[in-house]
């Protein structure tokens, strides 16, 4: 063999396997695009994105709101035809622009009915044009924030009203808030691991339903009482939830007995081949 | 004399298995210095049988329709006794069935086992990785999930970049504009029955390949058995004073297959959530993307492939460059010499390519 062939074989050899990365991995059509497929912004977005102060603010708000993170963008609140940029605000195309403060609760109720009515049920909601607050009081506007009762809050409150009584009523209701999320967060976890557990999902959604509308409520008795209802409620769902657990426990315990004996197994196998080495 | 003797006796009267035995089994000699890698092909053998058995087994509940699908893996998953661990090793089968090939080939590589005369093995294993990725792809979408769903959207549109043929390519794999459920029953159809057909048929050939060869002696250690191959006429590589594969390598077998069998059941058991995105268990919505769509861990470097290059047809060309450049790999390096340690460069260019593949990978599950 000649110095030019062997060096020809060298950099053939070494050119093919430099490409060993791409190589493995490029082993079908399934090269997968790169750019994941995303929802394409709205013009909405697009254009007030690009737009100085309280034109330009409500967009990076919105985008650390529950309504983004829920998929609900400009179009769903404020109307107008998110794909046209000069139909975007067209009252023809259902543009509503910004609500009047008494007319808040009413514009946000066309998505949350029953937080409507309980709203409107409870002094605060009667207190509405008289100087009472709206949704965005509490909640924010662009910005929506979750309703949890991190929302009833000193800051907050206190812009209308002392805080001795949603002190009271907060403080009832903590511990079950905190029961709630933890059920809620052992629900996902078994949902995220391929166990069926809509049955309870749909139990626990209808119970924080019945929690939340307490959340709106500012008579000290009934959240005391409610609370404790809601608590036994919850607690039937725990009992199921630890039926899953004990469950799951077996199964790991099955797993750990059936790898501990596969490795014995193992090493016997290995034991054994050296006898006839 | 046992019953088992006596039934014994009457089979090799009638078929002469003793023959058999003896010429496949304990005559059957390998290389004094074989090791450890040369039983991956043994446990991928073990790995395809469990798929064919768990997936035979899944077909039994599972239904290939847009509207049940979904619905009837959640009642395997649930319902179904022991139906969980069936789907379970089926999901977990493929993952490591994919590790185990990349090993599998990884130390042929290494020990430059791919050498003639054994161009055709070597094709013949890297046809059937490629196969095994595709049977996986199509597998994936079977559990019409929010995963499945939208991997495969992605994965079919990339054909897309193909010019000319591309957007006619991509209708013809999805059954239609959009992926649905066409999508659903072809994909099914080509997973559950040519796949699996083909995939068994090129077994077959790369063992017969192998049958016909002769087992390659390792490069290292003693290599009283080796001998260079000459291109002059057939010879079958003997490995006279070798050790019988019964039941010496016959036990080295049973031992990684054991070994494996300890990994797969870890990640079934106690990890299954290594492959599985919450989105794998949220059915299948075709007006919801989700956040972050990713690849199977084994087309990570192909997807940070694409994304560093500007143009994806660029990126699809080079990984079809690099694609066919590996596949033909034995014809392209005709160096007689198999010692990775005697052939630094070669050495070097492998030990660089796995970690850029590795680095692709990394970079492509964080980005």
């Amino acid at each position: 063999m000649t110095m030019t062939t062997v060096r020809v074989t060298t950099l053939a050899n070494l050119s093919l396997v430099a490409a060993c990365a791409l190589l493995i991995a490029a082993l079908t059509p399934q090269a997968v695009l790169a750019a994941a497929a995303e929802q394409p912004e709205t013009v909405c977005i697009q254009c007030h994105s690009t737009l100085p102060d309280q034109l330009g603010a409500p967009v990076n708000l919105w985008r650390k709101s529950i309504h983004a993170e829920n998929g609900i963008s400009c179009n769903s609140c404020h109307g107008g035809d998110p794909r046209i940029a000069d139909q975007a605000m067209s009252p023809a195309h259902g543009f509503l622009g910004a609500p009047k403060d008494p007319d808040v609760p009413a514009f946000c109720g066309r998505c949350h009915p029953g937080v409507l009515k309980d709203y409107l049920a409870s002094k605060h909601g009667k207190a509405l044009g008289k100087g009472g607050p709206t949704c965005f009081t509490c909640h924010s506007n662009h910005l929506v924030l979750k309703a949890s009762l991190d929302l009833i809050n000193e800051k907050t409150c206190t812009q209308c009203h002392d805080f001795e009584r949603a002190r009271t009523i907060k403080a009832a209701m903590m511990q079950t808030e905190g029961y709630v999320l933890s059920i809620d967060r052992r629900i996902t976890d078994y949902q995220n691991r391929g166990i069926d557990v809509e049955r309870l999902a749909k139990s626990l959604f209808s119970v924080r339903n019945r929690f939340h509308t307490l959340f709106h409520d500012v008579d000290v008795t009934r959240v005391k009482s409610e609370s404790a209802q809601i608590n036994a409620d919850l607690g039937k769902i725990d009992q199921e939830l630890k039926g899953i657990e004990s469950v799951m426990h077996q199964r790991k315990l099955a797993g750990g007995i059936v790898v501990a004996f596969l490795l014995g197994l193992a090493g016997l196998l290995h034991l054994l081949k050296k006898t006839f080495d | 004399m046992t019953l088992f003797k006596r039934l014994y006796d009457w089979i090799d009267l009638r078929i002469g298995a003793s023959e058999i035995v003896k010429k496949e089994l304990t005559g059957y000699l390998l290389p004094r210095n074989i090791n450890e890698w040369y039983s991956l092909g043994s446990v991928l053998l073990v790995i395809f049988a469990l798929q064919v058995a768990t997936g035979m087994l899944l077909m039994i509940y599972y239904i290939p329709d847009a509207d049940k699908a979904f619905k009837s893996v959640t009642f395997i998953m649930n319902e179904v006794p022991f139906g969980w661990l069936i789907r379970l090793c089926h999901a977990v089968g493929s993952n490591l069935m994919i590790a185990v090939l990349l090993l599998h080939m990884l130390s042929t590589l290494i020990m430059n086992s791919y050498k003639s005369p054994r161009e055709l093995n070597w094709v013949t294993g890297f046809i059937l990785l490629t196969l095994a990725q595709g049977i996986s792809l199509t597998g994936y979408l079977a559990p019409w999930s929010q995963l499945s769903f939208w991997a495969t959207t992605v994965a079919t549109n990339s054909a897309s970049a193909i010019p000319v043929v591309g957007p006619y390519l991509v209708e013809f794999l999805r059954g239609g504009k959009l992926v649905g459920p066409a999508t659903l029953g072809r994909f099914f159809a080509v997973h559950v029955a040519v796949l699996p057909v083909v995939i068994a048929a090129f077994i077959g050939f790369h063992l017969f390949l192998l049958k016909r060869t002769g087992v390659s002696t390792p490069p290292f250690g003693s290599i009283e058995t080796d001998k260079r191959w000459k291109p002059e006429s057939y010879s079958y590589q003997h490995h006279p004073g070798g050790i019988p594969f019964f039941p010496n390598y016959a036990l080295q077998d049973a031992t990684s297959i054991t070994i494996y069998f300890a990994i797969f059941f870890a990640v079934v058991y106690f990890a299954p959530n290594l492959i599985f995105t919450p989105d794998a268990f949220v059915p299948a919505n075709a007006f919801k993307t989700p956040p972050h769509i990713k690849p199977e861990w084994y087309f990570l470097a192909n997807y940070q492939t694409l994304k560093i290059f500007p143009n994806e047809l660029i990126g699809l060309t080079i990984q079809a460059v690099a694609m066919t450049l590996l596949a033909l790999l034995p014809f392209l390096d005709r160096s007689p010499e198999r010692h990775p340690l005697k052939r630094p460069l070669f050495l070097a260019g492998t030990i660089a390519g796995i970690l850029v593949w590795l680095g692709l990978t990394i970079w492509g599950h964080y980005s």
